[in-house]
């Protein structure tokens, strides 16, 4: 049976590392380097500008810039994609004197709540399972809180640079002295085009990357320091929608079972949230761990295939979708972890470093409170008399993890993704006797098994999908542009693959893919076909890290361009 | 209303971008233009045809290159000498870049990407495609004068058959305006008729199977005296140069007639086209989305019916 795992991208992670190669004086010298402009690198941007305001000595020996964050983005938030209810927690901790939670874009507390496990026809409400209990979080669009975030960080005097990709991790020495920024105005095929400009050396003194799910960078950095985890990495992909509706929804809605197929064969492993944001809009999304099998296997059109189930169409019906997005989730936990989370001159934070609570369907607050605890060791190691390049400089930031909440909950829920490789029924009984026992039960690790090494096979699946209407169901060319994707198509691609495949790979991608950017090509015999790509449609998900390519930054400002989701 | 309204031109000729402004603005209001640059006052004539009452024109040395500063001081002199409420611009590489000038130097209030302008209570209003195109949202000023950039080709020239007075003026140009030189200036090599200012545009999709039935588009745009227009999916396939690719990612275009040939009409192709006159479809799928927004749809194999109609179109020539 073929495996995606079996055409690896002629790209490995160690090609994202690099040495500065502009003259020194033509870097870019900050104090503090913060890759990504989410919630993990936004958080740590304004904790050291707020530690900074406190100690004006250190802000003077950082020069100029003392903090920048890069954003691949057109701008804060553009890439931005979650549920998203948040636990206030951390932000709280964040603003803690200065804002409170009513300051922040949120849609408000989680009104209430209901779980269901569908079937074709019916939907049966069960008791919510403790891990997905939200009684006092909130509801936000993640997109508008990295609006918001990057705001409040420039407030601090904290550079925040969008459209700008960060292609390579700079390394000598042994120690980790900036990224190398991408290329712009760069042709199809990699020639100078007349708005040309080369990218620049970054350099500073702390490099943190905060690069979400799928980091270029981070995984350089696990490869080049050796910080893998446990078991490998492993990774959902969520499509969501957001609907202005005609009737206010008035509580928070997880669904799971139908349309997904319950045999353990079959992979099929996810669910759905429905969330209201105030009274007239509505966040749909369906979530799907990549291991799925059936070459047909397409999380845009199990959600489209979700919304024509009674219980959806009853909150949708008569609405009008205005977004559309979709983005994969780091989902290995506990055991996928990075050995450390520090290098000399590195840090790692937030979903890119692996820290979601996947039972508890979150990150956003461990991405806030690591970013937090990132930025707290990053001021020490820059005072006067410490190196923050010494070996050992940076590892209060691995014991404050360690001794963190955060890291006790993913413990206790270490092995309840892994349960449900045995299928929905006996996973479900496995994760309850896991929140029983504190994760006691089984006693050891379980395994994650890369999303890329599951043999595929063909099942027919596509024949449940309904045929998009462009009104209620849609085809995804649609949504792509749903998504404010309007990507400069003669740059070059950015989607490292091999393009002579099995068939059932070709296919696999195909399907997966949400924004059509892979189509099977041409026949080549002996069952190869070639893959031909659409990089412009590609709304850097990174599914494809996951299935055996490798999503690389494109051009900086690329993309979509979220803005409610 | 009094307007201004920012003319380009190239090969001694005015650019259909401004024109199609200038007309706007004229049914609005009193609308001057401003021409710029070498044989400025000759081409500023022809744009009173096109609605302007007056045009203003300089071919002061600093405005020989196409260098956004000096044309900003200009357009700021301007701004203050005719009490102008608004000053309108057709979006291009150097408009944006004026624009943007102006807005900083008169802290004015700049709208951009807009599509249409009206007048509501005596102001201007602009209108502004939003949530990718789906929705038009009114947007104002709150300040004047009040700066718009209208997305190129989303306003057709009208000609109003009447003439302008060219008033001849000389700016006066700040220091820091004139440091900037320009070192050289490249021309991508056109091929074919432009499209973005083609009567007649004939584009062919994916459905034409291969590269070599592209002659089959280009045969029916010649008889017709039209252009040739492409889809993404067939430039990225490397079957017709990018110049030539009409929708969100590449040109809007608005002919009078559009022939679509076996082109499906995804979203990001109609909201380049959606503004042509009469949209005509070729496809075999009568499933395919162009057929909700074409005015004329033929169900059918295009490699039969296009030889066919080039012929028909000769012959009636």
């Amino acid at each position: 049976m073929a495996r995606p795992i079996d055409f690896p991208p002629p790209f490995g992670p160690t090609d994202a590392i690099g040495v500065p190669t502009d003259p020194p004086d033509e870097r870019i010298e900050v104090g503090v380097l913060i890759v990504g402009g989410g919630p993990g690198g936004l958080a740590c941007a304004i904790r050291l500008g707020q530690l900074l305001d406190e100690h004006p000595d250190v802000r003077e020996r950082l020069g100029d810039v003392p903090v920048a964050v890069l954003e691949k983005g057109k701008q804060p938030g553009s890439h931005l994609l979650s549920g998203a209810v948040v636990e206030p927690r951390a932000l709280r901790q964040l603003f803690r004197g200065r804002l409170t939670m009513a300051d922040l874009p949120t849609y408000g507390e989680v009104p209430g709540e209901a779980v269901y496990v569908l079937t074709r026809r019916s939907a049966y409400r069960i008791p919510a399972p403790p891990t997905m209990r939200n009684h006092g979080n909130v509801v936000v669009s993640v997109s508008e809180l990295g609006r918001f975030l990057a705001e409040q960080a420039e407030a601090l005097g904290v550079a925040v640079l969008p459209e700008t990709a960060a292609t390579k991790l700079l390394v000598r020495d042994g120690r980790v002295v900036g990224v190398r920024t991408g290329d712009r105005g760069r042709g199809r095929s990699g020639e100078q085009l007349s708005n040309f400009e080369p990218g620049s050396d970054v350099t500073a003194g702390v490099t943190l990357l905060a690069e979400g799910t799928q980091g270029l960078l981070t995984s350089a950095a696990i490869e080049r320091f050796g910080l893998q985890g446990e078991n490998p990495q492993i990774w959902a992909l969520g499509v969501k929608e957001v609907w202005r509706v005609p009737r206010p929804l008035r509580r928070i809605v997880h669904t799971m079972g139908w349309p997904l197929r319950s045999f353990a064969g079959y992979g099929e492993f996810g669910g759905s949230f429905i969330y209201p944001m105030g009274d007239d809009l509505v966040s749909v999304g369906f979530v799907a761990g990549l291991e799925a099998r059936d070459v047909e296997f397409s999380v845009h059109d199990v959600l489209q295939e979700l919304k024509t189930h009674r219980l959806v169409w009853k909150i949708l019906g008569g609405g009008e979708r205005v977004a559309w997005g979709a983005k994969t989730i780091t989902e290995g936990g506990y055991y996928s972890l990075p050995s450390r989370f520090n290098a000399p001159g590195l840090l790692l934070v937030g979903e890119g470093a692996g820290l979601v609570n996947v039972p508890r369907l979150k990150g956003i607050h461990y991405a806030v409170e690591s970013g937090m605890l990132a930025a707290e060791t990053a001021f020490r190691a820059l005072q006067r008399g410490e190196v923050p390049s010494r070996v050992g400089a940076l590892d209060p930031y691995d014991e404050a993890l360690r001794a963190s909440r955060m890291w006790k909950e993913l413990y206790e829920v270490r092995n309840m993704r892994q349960a449900f490789d045995k299928g929905f029924f006996l996973g479900g009984a496995l994760a309850s006797m896991m929140t029983v026992t504190k994760g006691r039960v089984p006693g050891r690790a379980l395994p994650t098994h890369p999303n890329s090494g599951a043999p595929l096979i063909k099942t027919g699946r596509a024949g449940r999908y309904p045929a998009p209407d462009g009104k209620y169901t849609f085809d995804k060319l649609s949504s792509v542009f749903a998504s404010g994707n309007r990507t400069r198509d003669d740059q070059p691609n950015h989607l490292e693959l091999t393009t002579r495949v099995r068939r059932p790979v070709a296919e696999a991608w195909a399907w997966m893919c949400p924004a059509n950017v892979y189509e099977v090509g041409q026949d080549l015999g002996d069952g190869m076909v070639s893959v031909a790509v659409t990089p412009s449609n590609c709304v850097q998900c990174g599914a494809i890290t996951a299935k055996g390519g490798r999503l690389t930054p494109p051009e900086g400002g690329s993309g979509p361009e979220y803005t409610l989701t | 209303m009094k307007s201004l309204v920012f003319l380009e031109h190239h090969g001694g000729a005015l650019e259909k971008g401004g024109l199609g402004v200038l007309g706007k603005a004229a049914s609005l209001g009193d609308a001057a233009g401003v021409v710029l640059g070498e044989v400025a006052v000759a081409v500023a004539a022809g744009a009173g045809a096109f609605g302007a009452s007056r045009v203003y024109a300089s071919e002061a040395e600093a405005l020989a290159a196409p260098l956004p500063q000096p044309r900003v001081d200009a357009m700021a002199g301007l701004v203050e000498q005719t009490g102008a409420e608004a000053v309108l611009f057709a979006s291009s590489v150097l408009a944006t870049d004026v624009a943007a000038g102006l807005a900083a130097r008169l802290d004015a209030g700049l709208n951009w990407d807009l599509t249409d302008l009206a007048v509501q209570d005596g102001g201007l209003v602009g209108k502004r495609p939003a949530l990718g195109d789906t929705v038009l949202v009114d947007v104002g000023w709150t300040s004047s004068p009040r700066l718009a950039l209208v997305r190129s080709g989303a306003l057709d020239p009208v000609e109003s058959g009447g003439s302008a007075e060219v008033e001849e003026f000389e700016p006066a140009f700040s220091d820091f305006s004139t440091l900037a030189t320009l070192v050289e200036q490249t021309t991508e090599a056109a091929t074919g008729p432009s499209i973005e200012d083609a009567d007649v545009i004939v584009a062919g999709g994916r459905g034409l199977g291969s590269p070599e039935a592209f002659a089959l588009v280009e045969e029916l745009a010649a008889a017709l005296g039209g252009a040739v227009g492409a889809t993404r999916a067939v430039v990225d396939a490397g079957w017709y140069p990018y110049a030539t690719q009409v929708g969100q990612t590449g040109k809007t275009v608005s002919p009078r007639l559009y022939i679509a040939c076996g082109i499906s009409g995804a979203i990001q192709h109609k909201v380049g086209m959606q503004g042509s006159g009469t949209i005509v479809a070729i496809n075999k799928d009568p499933n395919a989305p162009i057929f909700d927004f074409c005015d004329l749809g033929v169900v059918g194999d295009l490699h039969q019916i296009v030889p066919k109609l080039t012929e028909l179109v000769r012959s009636r020539a």
